[in-house]
């Protein structure tokens, strides 16, 4: 089936930025709204599928290598997230203690705010978007020769 | 330099040098064996320096008094010694070794990096596993250990023998670790705590402590290849020369008696296992000494002396004799690795691994048949080596218990003076038989150290004889001085000494007239022995398995779903119709603010009806996706924006990857209609048992009336504590932080798993 006219084409190639900048927006603003590490990561990951959808896995990996490096994405976040939960540990504190602790202050750099539970989304997220870029990946090179390459 | 950091500091470089190894060799291959020998010194080095006495407290959860602690007390020094200072030695082999073993085996030299990270994250382990003070940290290191010894004797993983090897150690070991586990579950909730010290403190003799006492001791025996568990130890030997010269002296097989070391109060509490102990301890020695002296093979004979020594430890273990069996430990040590290196290094230069087939090479090899022959002489407890005192303690334990152990004792320690004589004899005297190659020096020095550290250990026994009474004190709780010399006169052990050495000369000269008894023993053995009775036990289980998966599977694709569906809406919704949670099922009103709402419920229930009406694939997709996106928007109108936020999210990524996946699929495929189920009724009776139960569950849940104090609340009232206007993100990134760690750990098993499954469907 072709889905890969070029109002698709043109339109899902404008809104690609536009979703990662909404991606890490929900990610930053997590600790004041609704989102956090996993929205982000899936908004990210839905930008990805619907280039995926419009050029076919052929161009899309074509077009951005670097895509094909999304595991290495995944098993950086695995380790962010255990590394921000397990280093407590070291000085002492329980696991998956975060800092600043209560009752201090957490210093801001407009809505971004440094406190190790944004790390820890970070973490989520990168695990999340790496996964779906992965698992696409894994998809197109599988199917990819046989699929929609229009 | 704080305290903690002096402790853990050789476990941290061997860990880091283990990471380092492995991704710079990635790139380098020829940098690892340097790297990896110099990681080995420094983590030698920091456990000389390890404070005596110094502890690490961290805290893990403290709530429920579990700690990581670590401690560096007289018998993990003992072992950490051990396991670095053989691990620099086999490293330094290895360094040798390796390349012309991957040149004679075509492998890319790439292939040995694996070996050199491999063997540094076993000295990782097993430093972790010595210096653990609670039961947590001790059980992780010792699957650990488990784990990495899988990889090292299956390193070879072309091989048949190899890869059967490998997973009969993981399967022996393995299986009895989970006895550890449940040892340590049981005395964790009878005691409260984790702490090794503490429980060894409250224990009192009575059928709890003899019974968890037990669990440990067949793990730790399984470990140290004591019979029946013994026979993965000479299979293992497989492995390449430097992987069996550390398993069989610092590293694996230690671990096992180290353990019955570490509980040794716990064990002492029950004389009926100790006695139980001794016997499988002399059952070892007259094993292993037996079928030692039936081996044709230079390592497997040394493979089956290791299961008779460690069976010597066992013995002075169960006597009490705590700081005897940490000499003895040191002693064997040395004296196993140095053996098998040199093993290893005849091979190398005659390309020969049978016994029947090598002589003569003391004129050729001067300098390794020196080091190999203090080694021989140790083992053989020979005066002016440090093996004369490894078997003086071991008489003075037996001699001190009397009755029919003296006896016992002086027959194990001929069958090693026996085939000590048969390795190193035949290897060394006689006539030359073999072409001899030059071999690199780095495999005649690490051998010719410790033969030279075992002659010194024999005229000045002090260092290791404080050593190893330092290690008795952690063991026993109690000072055991240890002091050796050597005494001219008629003491016991000095007695049984030389009746050993007697009989040991006649056993020698005899040899010929008895040689056919024990390769008698060994083909019984390899016919009705505990290996074979595991093999078969292990192809019933899977026969089993596979018999009863084929009786329970459900093939059908919607025929499982519908197994799932019925069964959990059955169950659950049983339950809650005859012994409801909550007193009634109400009614309640519709407000006229909730109309929007209900109007995307109509709409999701619309979606659903088109869904099971839908020809084609791609309507089924879209009507789906409907029935999604309404829920979505009931969530917004119940004022939950990240609930909704989420199932919005989530909904769109699956119409796209389904869209995605159709778009690959052959186009007259994707355009099919659906294939119809031949048995409509079947579909509609599920369909109705699974919506009717789930109705019930949902109004009964809706019925309840929401109590006021609830986990949410308290929720709500931490955010700000933890710094977030957002509740649901506190919740998931603070408050149950770890179940999100949980989660996204499973996340990427499944990503493993996904790539690994497209992977291999690309190569099949």
């Amino acid at each position: 089936m072709s889905m890969s006219t070029i109002l698709t084409k043109v339109i899902s190639r404008l809104i690609f930025l536009p979703t990662f900048v909404t991606a890490v927006a929900i990610l930053v603003k997590g600790y004041f709204g609704a989102g956090d590490g996993f929205s982000a990561g899936v908004i990210a990951g839905t930008g990805v599928v619907i280039q995926f959808l419009a050029f076919g896995p052929r161009e899309l990996f074509a077009r951005y290598p670097s895509l094909r490096r999304a595991p290495l994405l995944a098993w950086s976040g695995l380790l962010l997230g255990l590394a921000t939960a397990f280093a407590p540990v070291l000085w002492g504190d329980p696991i998956m203690t975060h800092y600043p602790r209560p009752g201090e202050e957490v210093p801001h750099l407009g809505l971004l705010a440094f406190h190790t539970a944004v790390l820890f989304d970070a973490a989520v997220f990168l695990l999340v978007f790496g996964m779906i870029v992965s698992v696409l990946g894994a998809i197109g090179n599988r199917y990819g020769s046989e699929g929609v390459d229009s | 330099m704080p305290e903690e950091f002096r402790v853990l500091a050789p476990l941290i470089v061997a860990a880091l040098g283990t990471f380092a190894v492995a991704t710079l060799g990635a790139v380098r291959p020829r940098l690892a064996p340097p790297l990896a020998v110099a990681t080995a010194a420094l983590a030698l080095a920091t456990t000389l320096l390890m404070p005596a006495g110094g502890r690490v407290d961290l805290a893990w959860a403290p709530t429920w008094d579990l700690r990581l602690t670590f401690a560096a007390d007289g018998l993990a020094k003992l072992y950490a010694l051990l396991a670095t200072g053989v691990g620099l030695a086999v490293l330094t082999y290895a360094a040798g070794y390796m390349p012309r073993h991957a040149a004679h085996e075509g492998h890319p030299l790439s292939r040995t990096v694996r070996l050199y990270s491999l063997i540094l994250l076993f000295m990782t382990a097993m430093l972790g596993l010595v210096l653990a003070q609670d039961l947590i940290v001790l059980i992780i290191f010792w699957d650990l250990t488990a784990i990495t010894s899988y990889y090292l004797i299956g390193y070879e993983q072309e091989q048949e023998a190899s890869r059967r090897a490998a997973m009969t150690a993981l399967l022996v070991t393995g299986i009895s670790a989970i006895l550890l586990i449940l040892a340590g579950v049981l005395l964790y909730t009878r005691f409260g705590t984790a702490q090794l010290p503490d429980i060894l403190a409250q224990a009192q003799a009575g059928p709890f402590v003899t019974a968890t006492g037990a669990l440990i001791a067949i793990a730790a025996l399984a470990k140290s290849a004591q019979v029946p568990m013994h026979f993965w130890l000479p299979q293992a030997m497989v492995a390449p020369t430097p992987v069996s010269s550390y398993l069989h002296s610092a590293a694996m097989v230690a671990a096992g008696v180290f353990l019955l070391g570490r509980v040794h109060p716990l064990l002492d509490l029950s004389p009926g296992l100790q006695n139980v102990l001794m016997a499988l301890g002399f059952a070892s020695m007259a094993i292993g000494g037996v079928l030692a002296l039936a081996q044709m093979e230079i390592k497997r004979l040394l493979a089956y002396s290791t299961i008779a020594q460690y069976g010597y430890v066992v013995v002075m273990l169960s006597l009490g004799a705590v700081e005897g069996a940490a000499f003895y430990i040191l002693a064997h040590a040395l004296i196993k690795s140095a053996l098998f290196m040199s093993a290893g290094a005849v091979t190398e230069a005659t390309g020969e691994t049978d016994l029947t087939r090598l002589g003569g090479l003391a004129r050729s090899l001067p300098l390794l048949a020196v080091g190999s022959g203090l080694a021989a002489a140790g083992l053989a407890a020979l005066p002016l080596t440090m093996g004369f005192f490894k078997d003086e303690v071991f008489f003075a334990a037996a001699a001190e218990r009397g009755g029919v152990v003296p006896v016992l004792a002086v027959a194990g320690a001929v069958l090693s003076f026996a085939y000590t004589w048969r390795f190193w004899g035949n290897i060394f005297l006689g006539p030359l038989r073999n072409r001899v190659e030059r071999i690199p020096w780095t495999l005649t020095l690490p051998v010719l150290a410790l033969g030279v550290l075992v002659g010194l250990g024999g005229i000045v026994p002090g260092p290791a004889a404080s050593l190893a009474a330092d290690a008795g004190e952690a063991m026993a709780g109690r000072a055991t001085p240890l002091q050796l010399a050597y005494h001219f006169d008629l003491r016991a052990p000095n007695l049984m000494a030389v009746i050993t050495w007697v009989l040991g000369v006649v056993a020698i000269l005899t040899a010929p007239r008895w040689a056919t008894i024990p390769r008698a023993v060994a083909r019984t053995g390899d016919r009705y022995g505990p290996d074979r009775g595991l093999f078969t036990a292990i192809i019933r289980l899977t026969t089993f398995s596979r018999r009863t998966r084929a009786f329970l599977e459900v093939r059908n694709l919607q025929w499982r779903i519908a197994t799932v569906l019925v069964a959990t809406a059955v169950l659950v919704g049983v339950t809650i119709v005859f012994a409801p949670p909550w007193p009634t099922f109400r009614v309640g009103r519709l407000p006229t603010s909730d109309w929007p709402l209900f109007l995307f419920l109509v709409l999701a229930a619309l979606s659903a009806l088109v869904a099971t009406r839908s020809a084609g694939r791609l309507t089924l997709v879209l009507s789906l996706s409907a029935v999604g996106y309404s829920l979505a928007a009931v969530f917004t109108f119940i004022g939950a924006p990240d609930v909704a936020l989420v199932a919005l999210l989530i909904e769109t990524m699956m119409t796209l990857l389904l869209l995605a996946v159709l778009g690959l699929l052959p186009i007259e495929l994707a355009r099919a209609p659906a294939e119809r189920e031949p048995h409509p009724g079947r579909r509609r009776a599920v369909g109705f048992i699974t919506t009717g139960f789930v109705f019930v569950i949902c109004w009964g849940v809706l019925s309840w009336p929401a109590p006021d104090a609830t986990m949410a609340r308290a929720h709500l009232e931490l955010s700000p504590a933890a710094h977030a206007a957002d509740v649901v993100t506190a919740i998931l990134a603070d408050f149950r932080g770890l179940d999100t760690l949980g989660e996204i750990t499973v996340i990427a098993v499944a990503l493993l798993g996904a790539l690994t499954f497209f992977a291999s469907r690309r190569s099949a």
